[in-house]
């Protein structure tokens, strides 16, 4: 099992790496925006904000799937099937072959709307650390088709620990591209936002996903 | 602020993210009180969000053009825009027919499938004819529409692609030659020397696996193995993954994709092993395929130069500072480049004639070894042009430049030379095409692999899936067809032949019927009056000599030649009118007379004299007034010193030749007898040969050999067009081919040569086939290692450069 945890987290990263290009595209506008008006430092406490709030949704369906299934093997091999085809899916949507996962983002909706007005308070106090992190995290909690399909995988991890762990990771891997903006060269930004690059990862994802698939179905058969 | 709108984003994109939007549309988000359609929620979301948080200036001031187009940065551009200037595009561009041509020197260019992706990004640009990339030279030449697109777009198309390109200069190009080679020779070094060390480790651990090496030892090899394989991984392999993120960037992957993943992968699960100290390691499999790859790329680039220096020594060669006469009758000095057509200059004796002109003295030697590759002394009379590049040999002489720059023979010369090396025979293109195909296929079939392999052994699937990437890594059949022609090319240009169109190299070996032109072609085309018949009645022979040079004055046909220089005396003619294939004719003043006059075939005089029959049964040319007669010649042609050998060598060969010829059947047989041509076609006008020539098409392909200059049609109708180097006629010639020597024992030379190079092309692309596609079952069976993997790769590569480099000897 060590070894298959081992390459759920490299999965995450990896998750994370992928969707440089649509991260660039999506809230590199936000980061932009604040570029100019922050320090790197400052950014870099947004974006802690947003992972916190990665780790605690990811901590929170861990231990929600894991304690309802309370869960026999089997049940956790069907989730991570369930998982693979999320990745799949996902590996579609960055290659922009198939966006079926505009669907999945139409559940965080009801929740953002919600938690939207307390993004406009934080803004005003926008110079303390505090209100920076707060910031950040309820930017974590865009309707985002790349995060909820890292929830999927964080929720088959089992556990509240191994969930939070999990998007700790993508977060990570997402990092790069937030920072593309000030930090990283021009022709960085351009090789993320290249449809070339994104349908590279979509098909690695694809190739990951099917994998991951190929794994679960034999070990359903070993059960 | 609130009253200012947002600038709109390109039509179907979202207007958050600049994607494309669903094909319904997308959804609705109201900015400044008006809607704009975005491509999901998330995008809705921050766009609201933006809204709220008074960032909008955000949009006002993003770029919005489509970011899958990556734009260039702005101070760039600014720069492409002044090459649209016309008095600066004058020095490195050629006008012709309302086009624009220019070559370009590409920065960046690392293999054959850069070219592919630039040749196809341009090839889309409105306006833009016709784009030749040629890999080996890292050049591009460029033909457009001035009027439909400017030369900063073409540039800045090109550097949308990640290339630079600036227009050629010579002196530059020899500066980045050195510079990519010493850039490939550190690489190599490195990697040279860790995989020495490298696989001395791994050979002791393969023996470990036999003799039991205790664990610690191995591992203690292994953390060595790791240390030497990461300055190969970080340094040498650079250029791999420059030329993977390129190609992936523009969405057209090449072979360093495959390689940079291979090389990535196999690194980094050698360097997790090392860590947990469990598994296996594959850095000699790294250090190893590095090793060889840079092997190969360097061994490609120096071919190229040897193929390259040949044409830029040319241009050096021209001086750079002119004697320009004056008003005052003085000479003052002016840089060439600043020369302007009419000009008046001198060229001192020993030095090198900076443009083209009109010759104003009245004779002058000079050596044009430069453009023809002979040295020898050729006289050249007042009127006649000189060419730049040329030596003048003996007294100063005086010149009016009637061509500057880009415009002079040499140029075109040059520009033929290029134009040749990138345009690559068909075989060669469609070669390409399957290695480009070939690396989706094999992204693909490697993904394959390692999925089939995981269901069938877990613990084997990530090795063989690297040896599949490793093995057939396309570049023996990237490499086959372009070092080919390269080489080709390299040895036709040392025996002083000029392919144009290297598509020749495909074809040539196939011709069976050989045209040939009589006069000038198996002639030496020096022609001298050997018998001259006055009709004393009409006109005495001091006229009839006069008359004939004023009116052959008019004349490029190279039976005028020797009527040029008879006599001192003159006549004067206006109104010269050419009609091609039957002479001249114009208006002869004498006295206050006016007096129509025509010199030319019997065929044309007798338009005038129906009922003329010639005295001289040789003679070819008549001069005569409406009225009467008043002369016939003869103007005589000798045999090519090597025409004989050469075209009995190529009846030996099984090459039926015939004898295309505007002259008389009695003049043709004669020659035509002393070479043994068995067909003989006489008194045809350019049309006709163009029949007897297209009839002959059906049996198969044709050649045709002619001088050039009243060939043009059939030689550009012909399968493969043969000329000789008239340098003055060069840019203006339809041929294929250029003989420079003027030897027409250059063709035994030319086929022999072709021959092999084709053979050599197709020995290259079948064998690269092969082992591509014989090592890929091999390897998805899992019977290969990545090390031998890697050394089959490379053998691949090597053999098929070692069998091109038999070209160059």
């Amino acid at each position: 099992m060590s070894i298959q945890m081992n390459v759920d987290w490299l999965a995450a990263l990896l998750m994370g790496l992928a969707g440089a290009g649509h991260c660039v595209m999506m809230c590199g506008g936000i980061a932009g925006a604040f570029a100019g008006q922050v320090n790197k430092t400052q950014l870099f406490i947004y974006n802690l904000g947003r992972i916190t709030s990665y780790a605690i949704a990811g901590a929170l369906i861990g231990a929600a799937v894991g304690s309802i299934a309370g869960l026999a093997d089997q049940g956790l091999v069907s989730l991570r099937i369930i998982a693979a085809f999320v990745l799949i899916a996902f590996g579609l949507y960055l290659g922009q072959w198939w966006f079926g996962l505009r669907h999945l983002e139409r559940l965080g909706q009801p929740l953002w709307r919600r938690l939207q007005p307390f993004a406009a308070s934080f803004r005003q106090r926008k110079s303390s650390y505090v209100s920076l992190f707060s910031a950040g995290m309820l930017w974590g909690w865009l309707p985002c088709g790349l995060v909820y399909s890292a929830l999927s995988w964080a929720a088959i991890s089992g556990s509240a620990m191994q969930g939070g762990l999990f998007m700790i990771a993508f977060g990570l891997g997402t990092l790069p591209a937030m920072f593309a903006f000030g930090w990283l060269s021009h022709s960085i930004q351009q090789l993320f936002k290249s449809k070339g690059f994104r349908q590279l990862m979509g098909a690695l994802m694809i190739v990951y996903g099917l994998w991951t698939l190929i794994i679960a179905v034999r070990q359903l058969q070993l059960v | 602020m609130a009253s200012s709108t947002l600038p709109d984003v390109p039509e179907g994109l979202c207007f958050h993210c600049l994607q494309p939007l669903p094909e319904d549309g997308g959804y609705p988000v109201t900015l400044h009180n008006k809607t704009y359609s975005v491509c999901c929620y998330g995008c809705q979301a921050v766009a609201e969000t933006i809204a709220q948080q008074n960032l909008l200036h955000f949009y006002q001031y993003r770029d919005t053009s489509n970011p899958l187009q990556v734009p260039l940065v702005p101070e760039e551009l600014q720069q492409l825009t002044a090459y649209d200037d016309e008095q600066l595009q004058q020095q490195f561009t050629r006008s012709e027919d309302g086009l624009r041509s220019i070559n370009l020197s590409i920065d960046g260019m690392t293999c054959s499938a850069c070219a592919w992706l630039i040749e196809q990004h341009l090839s889309r640009l409105a306006g833009v004819q016709q784009v030749q990339v040629n890999a080996t030279t890292e050049r591009v030449a460029i033909r457009w529409q001035p009027d439909a697109v400017k030369l900063s777009e073409i540039l800045q198309a090109i550097a949308e692609l990640g290339y630079r390109a600036l227009p050629f200069q010579a002196a530059n190009q020899e500066q980045e030659f050195k510079q990519r080679r010493r850039y490939f020779v550190t690489r190599l070094g490195v990697a040279g020397l860790a995989t020495m060390q490298v696989m001395m480790l791994a050979i002791g651990l393969y023996f470990g696996v036999v003799s039991d090496l205790d664990a610690e030892l191995r591992q203690f090899m292994w953390w060595i193995s790791l240390f030497m394989a990461t300055p190969v991984l970080l340094y040498s392999a650079q250029p791999f993954y420059i030329s993977a993120i390129r190609s992936i960037q523009a969405g057209q992957p090449n072979m360093d994709v495959p390689v940079t993943f291979a090389l990535l992968s196999a690194y980094g699960a050698s360097a997790y092993a090392t860590f947990i100290n469990e598994g296996e390691v594959y850095f000699e499999s790294v250090a190893m395929f590095t090793f060889f790859l840079l092997v190969g790329r360097y061994f490609e680039l120096l071919a190229r130069q040897k193929a390259v220096s040949a044409a830029a020594n040319l241009v050096k060669l021209l001086p750079a500072i002119a004697q320009r006469e004056i008003a005052n009758g003085e000479y003052e000095s002016v840089a060439v480049n600043r020369l302007q057509i009419g000009d008046v200059i001198q060229v001192l004796p020993g030095a090198t004639i900076p443009a083209d002109g009109e010759l104003l003295s009245k004779s002058a030697g000079v050596n044009e070894s430069i453009l023809t590759g002979e040295s020898r002394l050729v006289n050249k009379y007042q009127h006649e042009t000189v060419l730049a590049g040329s030596i003048n040999q003996n007294q100063a002489i005086r010149i009016k430049v009637s061509a500057i720059q880009q415009q002079t023979v040499l140029a075109s010369i040059i520009e033929l030379q290029d134009l040749a090396l990138s345009r690559k025979p068909k075989l060669a293109r469609v070669a390409e095409r399957m290695a480009s195909k070939f690396v989706v296929r094999i992204l693909m079939l490697a993904a394959a692999t390692f999925l089939i392999w995981t269901i069938i052994d877990p613990a084997e699937a990530f090795w063989v899936t690297l040896s599949v990437l490793v093995a057939t890594c396309p570049c023996a059949l990237a490499l086959a067809a372009p070092t080919a022609v390269t080489g080709a090319i390299h040895k036709l240009n040392k025996s002083g032949i000029l392919l144009r169109n290297a598509d020749v190299l495909q074809i040539l070996p196939d011709v069976k019927t050989v045209f040939v032109d009589k006069t000038g072609t198996l002639t030496t085309g020096e022609f001298t009056l050997q018998q001259l018949h006055v009709y004393k009645e009409h006109a005495d022979e001091i006229t009839v000599k006069a008359l004939a040079q004023a009116l052959e004055n008019h004349s490029e046909h190279p039976l005028a030649a020797p009527l040029r220089h008879l006599t001192e005396a003159r006549e004067s003619v206006a109104d010269v009118q050419n009609e091609a294939g039957y002479g001249l004719q114009a208006n002869w003043r004498t006295d206050g007379h006016v007096t129509p006059v025509r010199i030319g075939s019997l065929r044309f005089i007798q338009q005038w004299h129906p009922t003329f029959s010639p005295k001289l049964t040789s003679a070819q040319v008549f001069l005569a007034t409406s009225q009467h007669v008043l002369a016939e010649m003869q103007v005589g042609d000798k045999l090519r010193h090597d025409t004989q050998a050469t075209i009995a060598a190529m009846q030996a060969a099984g090459i039926e030749v015939i004898m295309l010829t505007g002259d008389r059947l009695e003049l043709a047989e004669q020659i035509a007898e002393q070479l043994n041509i068995k067909h003989v076609f006489a008194n045809l006008l350019p049309a006709d040969k163009l029949d007897k020539l297209t009839s002959a098409q059906i049996d198969g392909p044709v050649a045709m050999i002619g001088d050039g200059l009243n060939d043009g049609p059939v030689l550009a109708q012909a399968d493969v067009s043969i000329t000789f180097g008239h340098a003055a006629d060069l840019a203006r010639t339809a041929a294929d081919v250029v003989l420079l020597r003027n030897q027409f024992s250059a063709l035994n030379q030319f086929s022999e040569i072709t021959s092999k190079a084709r053979k050599i092309l197709r020995q290259n692309i079948l064998w690269a086939l092969i082992y591509n596609i014989g090592i890929l079952p091999v390897a998805m069976a899992g019977f290969v290692t990545p090390y031998i993997a890697a050394i089959g790769m490379s053998l691949s590569s090597l053999i098929v450069l070692l069998n091109s480099l038999r070209l160059y000897r």
